[in-house]
């Protein structure tokens, strides 16, 4: 009786505070950034500035690329405090994996979804996508290897020394950019303009093709030993 | 008007999740549901019309959407997706030393 | 052409993130190679604050100092840039001292695992300093939410299913903080289209005041949360007793304080108290702060649990800073600086030498405390003198940081502040003179030595001494120290309190250089 009477309470809280926020967000005007902020001003030098077709790396490299910085060394926190938790003393048992058939298949398949996580990753300045995205497309692989294969497998293939080395790597290579740009250009992080071609090829954009692969190691590497802690640890159990 | 009231609705049903609901990972999922309302909110309230943010080549139709909500939504996805993994860890963690992802059958936990 | 200028700004935040990534990779063997990797960069750390400081020092003191390093392009008008004036110069240099002492401590009270939690120790210590010295809303969200993660594992540093709970609520509050945080940030940028502070300080008063009053609350809510204030405060005695001893001297006594700054930041540079107290909401905000200090001295009072019962205690005394900040004025903001400075002290004090006092119990309960003063004489009188301190006994420095606080409801006429002020003293003085009679009870038939005899021999004295006590030890000086001399601090605070007061000044050398 008292879990209803709770559970009313709270929905009724709820409904109030809904009612409150809805009446007060009808009160903001229409979306004023483009109009009264600083985004148009990216929007219309960026190209120029960057060298850059997508905006949106542009700001996450460029003008922001100490956020990024912030964000991985993020990322690369998660992971040490995960592996802490989780500490990988045994190896892992491993799981049989699927039938022969899905072991063919994906065979065919991984290599592609390789080169799609490596495309993502390099074409970041020039189409959707960018070290993050495509880091997390190659994390998939090691993720298909410990699920198809089994674990061991993906052991053998990928050790968590080789990650660990890829995801430190990673970062000091966005970090060793970052001092690249004070000693050339005169500001940590600044775009390594020397480097910029013509915008729309592939090595173009200054140092932003360089920091999206080292950030999308970092963060495929990341994941994958997110993935390989936890799923040694239930084999460890079910054993 | 709409963006508003999907945003809301959804937050408040994360909120909801994220109190009511016993089980740890639906906590978690509560959780991440908050944080989806919140991106899912930035992006729709700043699409102007205008066009994804990528130039074309040879073109100079500067008709963008702005494109600084959207970086900061996907700094703000990494992050989620890490604290999502940790948080996922740390149950798995409780899991191995209380045999149960019950919030009430954790002592401690429920409040 | 290269700007060499200022560079330490970014150095200190650089320093400790490399520190980080070098020790997840070398190996957990070498031992006396991480030790060395660790104590060279919080040296360094230290050296560079302390350089701004020395090198500064006529800037300083007549309050005009100030710092900027711009990340990135600095000709457009969309870049993250760091400043340092003279309230983060002031915290930064408390915190990283602070910081200095609880890594030395460490170094001896951490075996097992060492590489790894200097490694996360070390992040924790950047995003510290980041969300210091940040002049940018997001990029202050981002080491927000970095500080949240990074000491999670720290807390759950000792695998068993209190630690591991603790760190899954702290975790789920944090992140909840997180997202309102974040929400209250694109708001601003929905209405402002910038995420400068001083820019957004500029202009803050243009938003129309229900969507004002929505920004703040969720401001407030964020803070409120992260600073554990009383409806909101469970999770925090729970994370601050279940990590080790240096971790819960940097949760207690380091990171409350960064919250604390991150707080007048936020409120009195970026959003101006006068929209603050437009809506009446620090009279709200300040009876609450008052109420969660009497709760978080009466929980103390209740605790049986030595660690428990002293982050109880610091829910008591952040909320007693954070009501006298809210009084707003400067007799205020004197003693609140510092009882910041005394507070950081004392609760590192406490906690680490709770860590070594306790190593070979079994828990931190009070009947398990039985003896403990009979082990370690010359600790457990440097205990005694720190508890007496955060009681606020005279002459030493918790007195005085007390004192002014009073001093300054007292002014204000605010006479509930001064009732829990004393009333929180008459409690604390109850709980911890529990907690150093049960210390002094011996087991039966314990040979009896007198205390005098064995700490007046210094041989004994020095052939026991080692790193975490030499710590313990200083400490303890220091708050005796400055008990004598807190006009020594007259300076720094003047002139951060003129910071605090005078937001016009950092918005324009912001905008304009």
């Amino acid at each position: 009786m008292t879990g209803l009477l709770k559970k009313i309470l709270i929905i009724v809280v709820l409904l109030f505070t809904t009612l409150a926020l809805y009446l007060n967000f009808i009160l903001m005007p229409e979306y004023q950034g483009l109009k009264t902020g600083v985004s148009n001003y990216i929007i219309q030098s960026a190209l120029r500035d960057t060298g850059s077709l997508n905006l949106i790396t542009a700001v996450l490299y460029d003008y922001r690329a100490f956020d990024s910085l912030g964000e991985s060394t993020v990322i690369f926190g998660a992971v040490s405090g995960i592996v802490l938790i989780l500490s990988r003393k045994m190896l892992p048992v491993s799981s049989k994996g699927l039938s022969f058939i899905v072991k063919r298949t994906l065979g065919i398949i991984t290599p592609f979804i390789g080169l799609f996580g490596l495309y993502v990753i390099s074409h970041g300045h020039l189409s959707p996508g960018g070290g993050f995205q495509g880091g997390v497309i190659l994390a998939a692989i090691s993720i298909i290897f410990s699920i198809v294969y089994g674990s061991a497998f993906d052991y053998r293939r990928y050790s968590p020394q080789k990650k660990t080395i890829l995801e430190t790597g990673g970062a000091l290579t966005f970090l060793t950019i970052g001092l690249a740009g004070l000693f050339f250009e005169g500001a940590f992080l600044h775009n390594l303009n020397f480097l910029t071609a013509e915008p729309g090829t592939l090595l173009s954009a200054g140092s932003i093709p360089y920091i999206n692969i080292g950030v999308g190691f970092k963060v495929g590497a990341g994941l994958a030993i997110i993935f390989y802690s936890m799923i040694q640890k239930t084999f460890e159990e079910d054993y | 008007m709409f963006n508003n009231l999907i945003f809301i609705i959804l937050f408040m049903l994360g909120l909801y999740t994220l109190i009511m609901k016993k089980n740890l990972i639906k906590m978690v999922i509560g959780l991440n549901l908050m944080e989806a309302a919140v991106f899912l909110w930035v992006i729709a309230f700043s699409d102007t019309g205008g066009r994804i943010s990528i130039h074309k080549l040879a073109e100079t139709n500067f008709n963008f959407n702005d494109p600084v909500p959207q970086a900061l939504t996907l700094t703000g996805i990494v992050i989620g997706a890490s604290t999502a993994a940790l948080l996922l860890t740390l149950i798995i963690e409780l899991n191995k030393f209380t045999g149960t992802i019950d919030r009430d059958q954790i002592e401690g936990l429920n409040d | 052409m290269m700007n060499w200028m200022n560079i330490e700004l970014i150095l200190l935040i650089l320093m400790p993130i490399l520190t980080a990534v070098m020790l997840c990779f070398s190996s957990e063997s070498n031992h006396k190679i991480n030790i060395t990797i660790t104590l060279t960069s919080i040296s360094l750390e230290l050296y560079f604050i302390t350089a701004l400081l020395v090198s500064n020092f006529a800037a300083v003191k007549n309050a005009s100092f100030f710092l900027q390093y711009t990340i990135g392009r600095a000709e457009s008008p969309f870049v993250i840039n760091f400043a340092l004036d003279n309230l983060s110069l002031f915290f930064s240099l408390i915190v990283t001292a602070a910081v200095f002492l609880i890594v030395i401590f460490s170094v001896k009270y951490v075996e097992d695992r060492a590489n790894q939690f200097f490694a996360l120790f070390f992040l924790v210590l950047a995003a510290i300093q980041g969300s210091i010295l940040t002049a940018d809303l997001f990029t202050l969200y981002l080491f927000i939410e970095a500080i949240t993660i990074f000491t999670t594992p720290l807390i759950a540093f000792k695998k068993n299913e209190t630690t591991t709970r603790a760190a899954l609520q702290y975790l789920f509050y944090g992140l909840i903080g997180g997202v309102f945080f974040f929400i209250s940030i694109i708001l601003i940028y929905f209405e402002l289209g910038t995420l400068r502070m001083a820019e957004v300080a500029a202009a803050f008063v243009n938003i129309e005041p229900g969507m004002q009053l929505t920004i703040i609350i969720f401001f407030l809510l964020a803070l409120l949360i992260k600073l554990g204030i009383f409806p909101i405060h469970f999770w925090l005695p729970r994370a601050h007793s279940a990590c080790p001893a240096p971790i819960s001297a940097l949760l207690s006594g380091v990171l409350l304080k960064v919250y604390l700054y991150i707080f007048m930041r936020i409120f009195w540079t970026v959003i101006s108290f006068t929209i603050l107290s437009r809506f009446q909401l620090h009279h709200f905000i300040l009876e609450l702060a008052l109420f969660s200090s009497l709760v978080g001295h009466l929980f103390a009072l209740q605790s049986d649990n030595l660690k428990k019962m002293l982050a109880y205690s610091s829910i008591g005394h952040i909320g007693m800073i954070l009501a006298v900040l809210l009084l707003n004025t400067k007799a205020a903001f004197y003693g609140a600086i510092l009882h910041i400075i005394a507070h950081l002290l004392m609760k590192s004090a406490l906690f680490l030498s709770t860590g070594y006092l306790l190593q070979t119990t079994l828990s931190y309960q009070i009947s398990d405390l039985k003896g403990v003063g009979h082990k370690n004489r010359s600790v457990f009188v440097a205990f005694i003198i720190v508890c007496l301190a955060t009681i606020g006994m005279p002459p030493l420095f918790g007195f005085v940081s007390k004192w002014y606080v009073l001093l300054a409801f007292l002014e204000s006429q605010h006479y509930f502040g001064a009732f829990v002020v004393g009333a929180g003293s008459l409690i604390a003085l109850i709980y911890y003179l529990r907690y150093i009679s049960q210390a002094y009870l011996t087991f039966k038939g314990s040979e009896t030595v007198s205390i005098w005899q064995e700490n007046l021999s210094f041989k004994e004295f020095f052939s026991s001494f080692n790193a975490m006590k030499a710590v313990i030890y200083l400490f303890t000086f220091l708050i005796i120290f400055f008990g004598f001399s807190f006009k020594f601090f007259s300076m720094p605070i003047d002139t951060a309190i003129f910071e605090l007061l005078n937001p016009q000044k950092y918005i324009d050398l912001v905008l304009g250089g």
